[in-house]
C-alpha cells in the first residue's frame, strides 16, 4: 500500500520518468528497426555475409549491459557524450540488432522457394517480389522480433540510469542507495508493467499486420 | 514457336561439374502442346527453366519467335511467357483476383481492364467470379487452386505457356477433369505450350508431341502415336510401358477405322427368308438392320432360319451405339463387356454412320506396329 502511496504522491515525477523511459526505448527502436530489417533482408540475398552478421549481432547481445556502457564511455567521451541518453540509446540499438536481424532473416528465408520461383518466373523484379510476397509473408515474424527487442530494451533501459540516462531505473537505483523500499518497488513495478503493456501492444500489432490470407490459411489448417 | 539449338546446361565447376542437359535440339511448333517427359533428374524441368531464364544457358541458343532469349530483357521475357507451376505457386497473401492480376499489374494495365480480365479468366476456368474473386488460395480446393494457377498463367494472354508439372499435385479424378478443361481451352486459344510431366498418361493425353528425356539427353521427339508404336530404344519402350498397345487404342478413335459401307446391311422391311439368302451370299453370319437410316439392331442367320415376317420383328436391339470420336480403347472395352464383335456407329442425329468390328481394331493395332514387328524379338512379359 505504501508503494501505491509513493506513486500517487509523486505522480508528476512518475509520469515524467515513465515518459523518459518510453522515449529512450522508442527512439532506440526507431533507429534499430530500419538498420536491422535492412541488414536482415540484405543477408538473405547475400548469403555469404549471413553467418558473419548474425554472429556479430550475437556477440553484441552477450556483452553485459553495464559492461557495454563502460566500454562506450571512453569512446563517446571524445565527443563529450560519455554519459546521458546518447550512450543509452546506442546501447539499446546495438542490443536490438540480434532479434530484429535474426527474425527478418529467418522469416524471409522461410518464404517457400516455390512461391519465389513462381514470382520470378512471372517476371517480378527482386524488389517487387520483396514488396508483394516476401515482406508480407515475413512481417508477422519481423514484428515478433521487434517485440522481443522492445521488451528486452525496457529492461536494459532501467540499468542505463547508472550512466545518467534517466527513466524509471532512477527509482530503483536511488531507492537502493537510500534504502527506500517503496521507491525501489515503485520503479520495479512500473518497469515491469511497462514491459507487459508493450508486449501486449506488440502482440496486437503482430496480429494486425498479418495478411488476411495468411490468417485464413492458419485457421483452415488447424 | 520455341527453338532449342544444341542446348547444354552444366551445374557446378571443375570436377564437380554435373551435366544436366547435353546438346539438346528441337523445336516446339506454334500452337502445339509439347510435353517434356522423363524420370526425375532427366533434364525436363531444366529445359523449361532455361526457357524463361530461371536458369542460365551454358551453351547453345534458345529462340522464341525468332528472337534469341539472350538478347531479351529477363523481366520482359518472363512477362511474355505465361508460367504455371504446381498449386503451391499461388501467393497466399493475395486474393484470387490479385493472384491472377500479378502479370497484368506488372504490365501496368489499368484497374478496369485488369478486373474485366480477371472475371473473364475465372469464367474460362469454370470458377464463378462472384464466388471466388475475393477468396484466398487457402480457401480453395487443390483443383480449384490449380485452375487459378492456369488462369494466372493466361492472364496477360501470352502466346507461349510454360507449365511445370501443373497438375501434379491434384488427385487423379480432379486431374482428369482439369486436363480435359485445359485441352478444351487450348483448342480455342491455340497457345504454344511447353509442358513438363513425369506421367506417360498425361503426356499422351495432353501432348501434340512428346519429348522424352533421359539423363540430360533428348532420346525421342515425336507424336504420341510414334512414341507408342515406334519407341526408339529400350528406355523409351520401358518408359511407355508394356501396355502400349492399349495406350495406342486410347489415342485412336472410331473415325480412324470406321467401315462406312458394311456389306451386311438389311432394311427392316425385308422378308426374313430373303434376308437369310442375302446373308448367305455375302457369307456373313449376321446383318445390321436399318430403318429410315437408323440402326434398330441386328439379326443372325440362326435367328432368321424359321421366320416368315419382315426382319424388324425378329431384330435384336443394339446393346450400345458409338460416336465417331469415341476412343478405340473404350470400344474394345465395350466389346468385351457386351460380348459382341460389331458395334454400330451413329452421327449426331443418331443416323447410321457405319460399323466397327473387333477385326478392324486388331488390324489397326497391327498396322501401327508394322515397322516394329519385322525385326521383333520375343519379349517375355513378366
Amino acid at each position: 500500500m505504501s508503494t501505491l502511496r509513493f506513486i500517487v504522491d509523486n505522480f508528476q515525477e512518475v509520469m515524467y520518468l515513465t515518459w523518459e523511459h518510453i522515449w529512450i526505448v522508442g527512439i532506440a527502436l526507431l533507429i534499430a528497426t530500419p538498420i536491422g530489417v535492412v541488414l536482415g533482408i540484405v543477408i538473405t540475398k547475400h548469403e555469404q555475409f549471413a553467418s558473419r552478421v548474425l554472429n556479430g549481432a550475437n556477440i553484441l547481445m552477450t556483452i553485459p549491459s553495464l559492461a557495454l556502457f563502460g566500454l562506450m564511455l571512453p569512446i563517446l567521451a571524445i565527443i563529450n557524450m560519455g554519459l546521458g541518453k546518447v550512450p543509452a540509446v546506442i546501447a539499446l540499438v546495438l542490443y536490438s540488432q540480434l532479434p530484429i536481424i535474426r527474425n527478418t532473416y529467418t522469416a524471409i528465408k522461410n518464404v517457400p522457394p516455390a512461391l519465389v520461383d513462381a514470382g520470378r518466373g512471372m517476371g517480378m523484379s527482386k524488389w517487387k517480389l520483396l514488396r508483394e510476397l516476401e515482406i508480407p509473408l515475413a512481417i508477422p515474424v519481423i514484428i515478433a522480433g521487434l517485440r522481443t527487442a522492445a521488451v528486452m530494451n525496457i529492461g536494459v533501459a532501467a540499468i542505463a540510469t547508472y550512466i545518467g540516462a534517466g527513466g524509471l531505473g532512477v527509482y530503483i537505483q536511488q531507492g537502493i542507495a537510500r534504502v527506500y523500499p517503496e521507491m525501489i518497488l515503485s520503479g520495479a513495478i512500473l518497469v515491469s508493467l511497462l514491459a507487459i503493456i508493450v508486449d501486449g501492444g506488440m502482440a496486437l500489432l503482430e496480429r494486425m499486420v498479418t495478411p488476411e490470407g495468411i490468417k485464413v490459411q492458419r485457421k483452415l489448417s488447424r | 514457336m520455341i527453338t532449342y539449338a544444341s542446348v547444354t546446361k552444366t551445374f557446378g565447376k571443375g570436377i564437380n561439374t554435373v551435366t544436366a542437359l547435353d546438346n539438346v535440339s528441337f523445336t516446339i511448333p506454334k500452337g502445339e502442346v509439347v510435353v517434356f517427359l522423363g524420370p526425375s533428374g532427366c533434364g525436363k524441368t531444366t529445359t523449361l527453366r532455361l526457357t524463361n531464364k530461371l536458369e542460365t544457358l551454358t551453351r547453345g541458343t534458345i529462340t522464341i519467335e525468332d528472337q534469341n532469349i539472350m538478347d531479351l530483357d529477363v523481366v520482359q521475357l518472363r512477362q511474355r511467357l505465361g508460367y504455371v507451376i504446381q498449386a503451391i505457386g499461388l501467393f497466399p497473401n493475395k486474393t484470387i483476383a490479385e493472384n491472377i492480376a500479378v502479370v497484368p499489374k506488372l504490365l501496368r494495365w489499368d484497374k478496369e481492364r485488369i478486373s474485366k480480365r480477371v472475371d473473364e479468366l475465372l469464367q474460362m476456368t469454370n470458377l464463378d467470379p462472384e464466388l471466388y474473386r475475393d477468396r484466398y488460395p487457402a480457401e480453395l480446393s487443390g483443383g480449384q487452386q490449380q485452375r487459378v494457377g492456369v488462369a494466372r498463367g493466361l492472364a496477360a494472354d501470352p502466346k507461349i505457356l510454360l507449365m511445370d508439372e501443373p497438375f501434379g499435385a491434384i488427385d487423379p479424378i480432379n486431374r482428369e477433369e482439369i486436363q480435359d478443361e485445359f485441352l478444351k481451352l487450348q483448342a480455342k486459344l491455340k497457345k504454344t505450350v511447353a509442358f513438363v510431366s513425369h506421367d506417360i498418361h498425361e503426356a499422351i493425353k495432353m501432348g501434340d508431341r512428346i519429348a522424352i528425356f533421359e539423363e540430360g539427353c533428348l532420346v525421342q521427339y515425336d507424336t504420341p502415336e510414334m512414341i507408342l508404336t515406334q519407341p526408339k530404344n529400350k528406355f523409351v519402350s520401358d518408359f511407355v510401358g508394356a501396355d502400349r498397345a492399349l495406350k495406342v487404342l486410347g489415342l485412336m478413335r472410331v473415325s480412324d477405322i470406321i467401315n462406312r459401307k458394311p456389306k451386311n446391311i438389311i432394311q427392316g422391311a425385308t422378308r426374313s427368308q430373303e434376308a437369310l439368302n442375302f446373308l448367305k451370299t455375302k457369307e456373313s453370319r449376321y446383318g445390321i438392320v436399318l430403318e429410315k437410316n437408323k440402326s434398330i439392331g441386328f439379326v443372325t442367320q440362326k435367328s432368321l432360319k424359321y421366320e416368315e415376317g419382315p426382319v424388324r420383328d425378329v431384330v435384336e436391339p443394339n446393346p450400345l451405339l458409338l460416336r465417331e470420336k469415341t476412343p478405340l480403347r473404350d470400344v474394345l472395352s465395350s466389346m468385351l463387356m457386351y460380348d459382341t464383335a460389331t458395334i454400330c456407329v451413329v452421327d449426331g442425329d443418331k443416323n447410321f454412320a457405319g460399323t466397327v468390328t473387333y477385326n478392324d481394331i486388331q488390324k489397326a493395332v497391327k498396322a501401327s506396329y508394322a515397322d516394329e514387328t519385322e525385326n521383333v524379338k520375343i519379349e517375355v512379359i513378366s
